[in-house]
C-alpha cells in the first residue's frame, strides 16, 4: 500500500442540502458522524479556500483543498467543492499534500473549461475516476488518467526525505548499491561528469580536481546523490587512520543479512570467501591507538582473504566502526600572538590538510614539537 | 539548495518551539478568540508597504518577546507572517470546535501551520436560587480550546507533547471554572479589553493590539504568555492557574539537548526502561540547587534520594542508603532524568575506562571551556580533554603520585565532564566465535548467530536451575571461587551427574563442531573452568559487558578476566560504549 490512502471523497455545497459528500470510494467509508464533525474544514468559509487543510478526527485524517468558483450562473452565485483523501490518523500525510493540491487544480480547470462538475452528465464520471485514482495511488504511487480530449491527470507520490548534511571537501562519497545499477542518463550533466571518480576513496577535493569540475558544483551534486540515498559519505582512507568499534558492530553477529552483505563486500577479488570470525576479529582489532597499518601487521592471517580498504569502507557505511579524528588545540599562547584560526578544536586534521594542502606527516611534524598545542582524538 | 540548519544551535531549537499560543472559546455569544501571543502591533511597518497603507498586522521589528539572534528573529518574523494570514475571526471559527471534538486531541493543519489543542467542554453546576454565595453570573461559555500553533515540520513527538500541555492547562481551567468561574471571568476581561481597543481605534484611528492591553489586566493571559516564552527557551513550564493550581510540564526536546541534537523522547524512554540496579544516577545540578527547585509538597522520598545519591553509588546501594524500595528508586530516577535533572551512568570506580565522546565540544572558545576554568582554576578544558584521547581508566587518570586532595579534584573533573556530556565510558563485550571447521568449507555453523540456536531458552535463569537440581550446598561449593581441584566430584572426565549435566547444557546450545573445539581447549580439561565457561555462555553474544556479568554472577573481575583469557581462542573481545546509556553522552542523529 504505497500511499496508505484509505478513501477518496468528493464533497460539495448543495444548494438546498448544504455541505454533503457526493461521492466517496469506497462507499460509506466516511460516516455521517465524521462528516458532521469535520465539514466546517471541508466546505469552508472564503478565508480558508485554496488552502491545504488536514483535519484529524475519530481516528482518521482528512486532507483536502476547498475550491470556490464564483459565477452568476451557479445557484448561490458560487460553486463550492473539495476533493480529498482519507488516511489513518497515525499516517504521515505530507507526501499526499501536493497530490491533493494538484487534484483541486485539475478539477478547477475542468470546471472552468467545460463545466465538468456543474453538469450532471460529466459529474458522475468522477466516480470511476476516483476509483482508479485510489487503486493506482495505492498500488504504484503514480497515476496517469485521461479525463477528456484536452485534459489528463498526472499524479506521482514523491516521498519526502530528510535534508542531507553539508558535504565537505574532505568527505568521500561511496555508492550504497552496486555502481553498475546506476543509470547515468537519468542524472544531470555535472553528476554524469563526476561519476567515474566516485570510487569510495576519492574525496570531494580530489574529484573536483580530477574531473575538472568546480568544487562547489561537486559538493552540490554529491549532496543531491546523498539526498536520494544513492551514495553515503565516509572519511578519507589512510593507513595511518585510527578507528574504533561502535555498539552496532554486534549486528554483524546478530543480523544474517548484514553478515552476508559484509562478507561479500570485503572478500578479496578471486579469493575464498572470508570467514565471519576473521572479519569480526578484524573489526574488533580496531581500537583507539591502533592504526590500520598496525592492524595489518597484527592480523595478517585474517587479512589473507580480506581487502582491508573495503573492510573499513563497509564498516563506516554501516556504522559498525567510526573514525577517530585528530583535533589540534592551541591552549597556550602569549597575549601578543594572533588567536588560532585552525587550531581551535573545531577543525580536524582531515580538514586542515585539505584546506592548506600540507600532508598529515608534515602537520604531525609541525605540531608534535609544539608544546603549546594539545591533540584531542574523538 | 537544502536548508543549512546544522550550524546554529538555536535554529534546531526552533523546530521544537511553538509559533504562537491561542485561546478560543465557544458559547452563546458565538466563537471568540480570547487571546493570542505573540501578538502583532503597529509601530514601524516594513518598507515594502507605502506610508499610506496601515497594516494592522505589520510587525514591530524590535520584537515582542522574540529572541533576537541573527537569522533567528528574521526566521520568527516569517513564522508570524504565516499566522498573520489568519484573522482572529477565522481562527476562532476553526479552533473553537464542535462539542463532539471535545475531550480529545485536536490537530489541524492549514498550509504551513499546524494547530494542536485539547478542546474542553465546560459543565456548569445548576445555580441554586437559595445559594447564599456571592452573586454568580450566568455562564455563557460552552467550550474552550488552548491551542498551540506549530511549524509544519514539527516532529510527531513534539506535537504530542504540546497536546499534553494543552490538555493539562485545560484540566486546570476546567477545574477552576467549576469551582469559581475563573475562566468566564478572565474571558470577560479579555473581551472587554478587545472591545475597548476597537472603540478607541475607531475614534482616533491609531491601531493597537488589543492583546497587549489584556496582559496587565488578566492573569490567564500572563500565564499563557509565560507558557509560550518558556517553551521557546528552557522548555520547562511552571504555571499557577488562578494562583492556585499548578501546571508543570517539560518539553524533553529542549531539555535533553546535546549540542544541536536532541534526544528523542522515545529513545529516552527506552533507555530508562533498560537501566539496571548496577547503574548509577548522576545529578546534573548541585544537591542544594535541586532541592531548592522542588515544590513544597514534593515527596520526601525524592528529597531522601537526592540527599543520598552520589556518582559512586549504584541504584541498589542507593535504595539501601535511602531506605527506599528499588522500584521506587527506579521511578524517581526516571522522573529526574526525564526532567533533565540527572543522567544515568555506570558508578565511578577505579576500573572505569573513559574516552572523549564523539560529540564532545572541544572548542577553545566554547562556553563550556570558560565554565570549566571558573570551576577549576588553573586548568583548561582542552588540555584535560586531551588526556582522554586514548581510553584511560579512572585509576590512571587520577595519578596516585599526586596528593590525595589533588586526586579528589581530578575525580571532580571527571564528574563535571560526565555532567556536560563530554566523556563516554567504554565497556568490554565478549562474543563466542569458534574457528571454522577445516574439513567442510561449506559448513556455516559459525555463521548462525548463537541467539538463533539458543532459541527460546530463558537466559536469565539462575545458575542453579541450569544444572537440573543439585542440592543448594553443592551448587554453592561448585560455584565458589575458592574451591580447589582436588574435590572428588570434579575429576576431569569423571562420571559425576553434575559433569554430565554440564555437558548436556553445552550440547543444547552449541553445534557439534563448536562443542568439539571448546572441549579441545586445554583449559576445558579443568572441570571448574569448563563449568564456569558453560554457565557464562549466554553472555558471550556481545550484548553483555563485563560489569554486567560480574554483577549478575557475583564474580570478581580478576576471576572473569582469567577465564576469558583461558578461552581466548574461541572468544572475540571488543570495547565500546554501553548502548543503553550512551544516548546521554552521544545522542543518535
Amino acid at each position: 500500500n504505497v500511499s496508505s490512502c484509505e478513501c477518496i471523497f468528493f464533497s460539495e455545497f448543495h444548494p438546498t442540502l448544504g455541505p454533503k459528500i457526493t461521492y466517496q470510494v469506497p462507499e460509506e467509508y466516511i460516516s455521517r458522524e465524521l462528516f458532521d464533525t469535520v465539514q466546517v474544514y471541508i466546505i469552508t468559509k472564503p478565508e480558508l479556500q485554496n488552502k491545504l487543510i488536514t483535519v484529524t478526527a475519530m481516528g482518521k485524517k482528512l486532507i483536502g483543498c476547498p475550491v470556490c468558483i464564483e459565477h452568476k450562473k451557479y445557484s448561490r452565485n458560487a460553486l463550492l467543492f473539495n476533493l480529498g483523501l482519507v488516511c489513518d490518523a497515525q499516517t504521515n500525510t505530507c507526501a499526499l499534500e501536493p497530490i491533493v493540491k494538484k487534484l483541486s487544480g485539475y478539477l478547477t480547470t475542468l470546471e472552468l473549461e467545460s463545466g465538468f462538475i456543474s453538469k450532471e452528465e460529466s459529474k458522475h464520471k468522477l466516480l470511476p475516476i476516483m476509483s482508479t485514482l485510489l487503486e493506482e495511488l495505492n498500488a504504484t504511487g503514480a497515476c496517469t488518467l485521461p479525463i477528456d480530449e484536452s485534459n489528463t491527470i498526472h499524479l506521482k507520490l514523491i516521498q519526502l526525505r530528510k535534508d542531507p548534511p553539508i558535504v565537505q571537501e574532505y568527505d568521500v562519497p561511496v555508492f550504497t548499491q552496486c555502481k553498475d545499477h546506476f543509470i547515468k542518463s537519468q542524472w544531470d550533466l555535472t553528476t554524469q561528469q563526476i561519476l567515474p571518480y566516485i570510487d569510495g576513496f576519492r574525496h570531494i577535493q580530489k574529484i573536483s580536481a580530477e574531473a575538472d569540475v568546480e568544487l562547489n558544483l561537486v559538493r552540490i551534486a554529491v549532496q543531491n546523490l546523498l539526498y536520494y540515498g544513492v551514495v553515503t559519505l565516509v572519511s578519507i582512507f589512510q593507513y595511518s587512520n585510527v578507528y574504533c568499534t561502535t555498539p552496532k558492530v554486534q549486528s554483524l553477529i546478530d543480523d544474517k543479512s548484514i553478515q552476508e552483505e559484509c562478507l561479500n563486500y570485503v572478500t578479496k577479488q578471486g579469493h575464498k570467501r572470508a570467514s565471519l570470525r576473521d572479519v569480526f576479529q578484524l573489526y574488533c582489532g580496531l581500537s583507539p591507538g591502533t592504526t590500520v597499518r598496525d592492524l595489518c601487521s597484527r592480523y595478517s592471517l585474517q587479512l589473507q582473504n580480506v581487502d582491508e580498504r573495503r573492510l573499513i569502507q563497509f564498516g563506516l557505511m554501516k556504522s559498525l566502526i567510526r573514525r577517530l579524528q585528530k583535533y589540534p588545540v592551541k591552549v597556550i599562547r602569549d597575549e601578543r600572538s594572533r588567536p588560532p584560526r585552525l587550531y581551535t578544536g573545531c577543525h580536524s586534521y582531515d580538514e586542515i590538510c585539505c584546506k592548506t594542502g600540507i600532508t598529515y606527516k608534515e602537520l604531525d611534524e609541525r605540531l608534535e614539537n609544539d608544546s603549546n598545542i594539545v591533540i584531542c582524538w574523538k | 539548495m537544502y536548508s543549512q540548519s546544522q550550524n546554529s544551535v538555536y535554529k534546531s531549537g526552533d523546530k521544537t518551539s511553538p509559533i504562537s499560543v491561542i485561546l478560543v472559546s465557544s458559547g452563546s455569544r458565538g466563537n471568540k478568540l480570547l487571546f493570542r501571543y505573540p501578538f502583532q502591533r503597529v509601530a514601524e511597518y516594513p518598507s515594502s508597504l507605502t506610508a499610506k497603507q496601515r497594516n494592522p498586522y505589520a510587525l514591530n521589528t524590535a520584537g515582542d518577546g522574540l529572541e533576537d539572534q541573527d537569522g533567528d528573529s528574521r526566521y520568527k518574523l516569517c513564522l508570524i507572517f504565516l499566522l498573520k494570514r489568519f484573522s482572529d475571526i477565522i481562527l476562532s471559527t476553526i479552533l473553537a470546535t464542535k462539542s463532539d471534538m471535545c475531550g480529545k486531541k485536536f490537530e489541524l493543519k492549514i498550509d504551513n501551520v499546524r494547530f494542536v489543542g485539547h478542546p474542553t467542554l465546560l459543565q456548569h453546576p445548576p445555580v441554586s436560587k437559595t445559594d447564599p454565595s456571592p452573586k454568580r453570573e450566568m455562564p455563557t461559555m460552552i467550550l474552550f480550546n488552548v491551542v498551540f500553533a506549530l511549524r509544519t515540520n514539527a516532529d510527531p513527538s513534539v506535537i504530542s507533547c504540546m497536546h499534553n500541555l494543552s490538555r493539562r492547562i485545560a484540566i486546570a481551567l476546567q477545574h477552576e471554572e467549576r469551582r469559581c468561574q475563573y475562566l468566564t471571568r478572565e474571558a470577560k476581561l479579555m473581551l472587554a479589553a478587545q472591545d475597548e481597543i476597537t472603540t478607541m481605534t475607531e475614534m482616533d484611528g491609531s491601531p493597537q493590539s488589543p492583546f497587549r492591553q489584556i496582559l496587565p489586566k488578566c492573569k490567564l493571559a500572563r500565564d499563557l504568555k509565560e507558557a509560550y516564552d518558556s517553551l521557546c527557551t528552557t522548555g520547562v513550564v511552571r504555571l499557577h492557574i488562578n494562583n492556585w493550581l499548578e501546571v508543570s510540564f517539560c518539553l524533553p526536546h529542549k531539555i535533553h539537548r546535546i549540542g544541536s541534537n536532541y534526544i528523542p523522547p522515545e529513545a529516552l524512554e527506552r533507555s530508562l526502561k533498560a537501566i539496571r540496579p548496577y547503574h548509577a544516577l548522576l545529578l546534573l545540578e548541585s544537591e542544594k540547587a535541586l532541592l531548592s527547585q522542588l515544590p513544597l509538597d514534593c515527596s520526601p522520598a525524592m528529597v531522601r534520594l537526592i540527599k543520598t545519591s552520589s556518582a559512586m553509588k549504584n541504584l541498589q546501594q542507593l535504595a539501601q542508603d535511602a531506605d527506599l524500595a528499588l522500584l521506587q528508586i527506579f521511578q524517581i530516577a526516571a522522573h529526574l532524568v526525564y526532567w533533565g535533572k540527572a543522567i544515568i551512568i555506570y558508578p565511578l570506580c577505579e576500573n572505569n575506562v573513559y574516552m572523549l565522546s564523539p560529540h564532545a565540544n572541544i572548542s577553545l572558545y566554547s562556553p563550556l571551556a570558560e565554565h570549566f576554568t571558573q570551576h577549576f582554576p588553573g586548568y583548561d578544558l582542552p588540555s584535560m580533554l586531551a588526556k582522554f584521547s586514548l581510553p584511560v581508566s579512572l585509576a590512571e587518570f587520577r595519578n596516585p603520585l599526586e596528593a590525595p586532595a589533588q586526586e579528589a579534584y581530578l575525580i571532580q573533573m571527571v564528574v563535571w565532564m560526565l555532567q556536560h556530556h563530554l566523556l563516554i565510558q567504554l565497556h568490554t563485550y565478549v562474543c563466542l566465535l569458534v574457528p571454522p571447521s577445516e574439513e567442510e568449507p561449506g559448513l556455516r555453523d559459525e555463521d548462525l548467530p548463537l541467539a538463533a540456536r539458543v532459541g527460546g531458552r530463558s537466559l536469565s535463569t539462575p545458575s542453579a536451575l541450569s544444572f537440573g537440581s543439585p542440592t543448594s550446598s553443592d551448587d554453592m561449593t561448585l560455584t565458589s571461587p575458592s574451591m580447589d581441584n582436588s574435590s572428588a566430584e570434579l575429576l576431569p572426565g569423571g562420571d559425576s551427574p553434575l559433569n554430565k549435566r554440564m555437558t548436556e547444557t553445552l550440547l543444547a546450545s552449541l553445534s557439534e563442531h563448536e562443542r568439539q573445539v571448546i572441549l579441545n581447549i586445554p583449559a576445558a580439561q579443568n572441570p571448574e573452568d569448563l563449568r564456569m565457561f558453560a554457565r557464562l555462555l549466554h553472555y558471550f553474544r556481545g550484548h553483555h559487558h563485563l560489569e554486567e556479568i560480574m554483577y549478575n554472577e557475583n564474580m570478581r573481575r580478576s576471576q572473569l578476566k582469567t577465564l576469558l583469557d583461558k578461552f581466548r581462542s574461541v572468544l572475540v573481545v571488543t570495547n565500546h560504549e554501553d548502548p543503553i546509556i550512551s544516548i546521554f553522552q552521544s545522542p543518535m542523529e
